[in-house]
């Protein structure tokens, strides 16, 4: 019903999307890639959209899962870094090693 | 300067190595001071993975250039045998297995992409800084890249369906 009404509201400018423009930027979308305004018109498709809707969940669990393999940074690399970038701020480097 | 992380975060996609890629971050903050006049204070995360990138290549020039040469990864994993098996550990954990496998399988500049954006987290303009390709070559690779993880996905009974 909320959808219903979702639809009559909707101006030519926030039109609905077909399944072969979500599919065009589905990517950009999971990427946070796409302005705001096509996010919303594509994330109204998905809720509606069964096969759309699967095919998003495909890509963000592929997304999700490729995150989880970051490797942690090795701290004392980091560490190291970090000091090694203050002190080159404060001018205390030579920058020809 | 939050940024160190993020350097040594793709430092590390880069190399391969922790030791190699503390040098490259290391070599790559001195050269970003030494330019810091010619930086127009815009996006310093891109100028600084610019530096890093241009850094990673000297660096690559001067100590092995057969590196360059090499196609290397690409033929990574030619003779792992792949089983499509699904085993008994839970389906969350043989399809991360899945993907990670999809991932080391894949041709070297689809795999450099999917690192950068999904494992390390850059956007696209921040890879296409990295590699010194357009942004579009980014969006393309990582497109047809996430197409073959999810063909292999598919292929192992791993990918969500309707029924
Ligand atoms: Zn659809």
């Amino acid at each position: 019903m909320k959808s219903l009404f979702a639809r009559f509201r909707r101006t030519s400018a926030d039109s609905p999307m077909s399944c072969h423009q979500v599919g065009e930027l589905l990517q950009h979308y999971l990427d946070c890639e796409l302005d705001a305004s096509r996010s919303l018109r594509l994330s109204a498709h998905l809720e509606d959209c069964r096969r759309c809707g699967l095919e998003a969940e495909t890509y963000e669990r592929i997304k999700l899962s490729l995150a989880q393999q970051r490797p942690e940074v090795a701290p004392d690399s980091l560490a190291r870094l970090r000091e090694f970038g203050t002190r080159l701020a404060r001018g205390e480097e030579p920058l020809d090693p | 300067m939050p940024e160190i992380e993020v350097l040594l975060r793709v430092a590390r996609s880069l190399t391969r190595n922790d030791a190699d890629a503390e040098d490259l971050v290391q070599d790559t903050l001195i050269r970003a001071y030494k330019a810091i006049d010619r930086f127009d204070g815009r996006h310093p995360r891109a100028w600084l993975l610019t530096i890093l990138r241009n850094t990673h290549i000297n660096r690559n020039r001067r100590r092995r250039p057969e590196l360059l040469r090499d196609p290397g990864g690409a033929t990574r994993h030619m003779d792992e045998v792949v089983s499509d098996e699904v085993t008994d550990a839970s389906v969350e954990a043989s399809f991360d297995a899945e993907i990670e496998k999809a991932l080391g399988e894949l041709d070297e500049p689809f795999r450099r992409v999917i690192e950068l954006v999904d494992v390390d987290g850059l956007s696209y303009a921040e890879a296409a800084e990295v590699l010194n390709v357009p942004t579009g070559t980014v969006m393309s690779r990582l497109h047809r890249g996430r197409g073959r993880i999810r063909d292999r996905l598919d292929r192992a009974g791993l990918a969500p369906r309707s029924h």
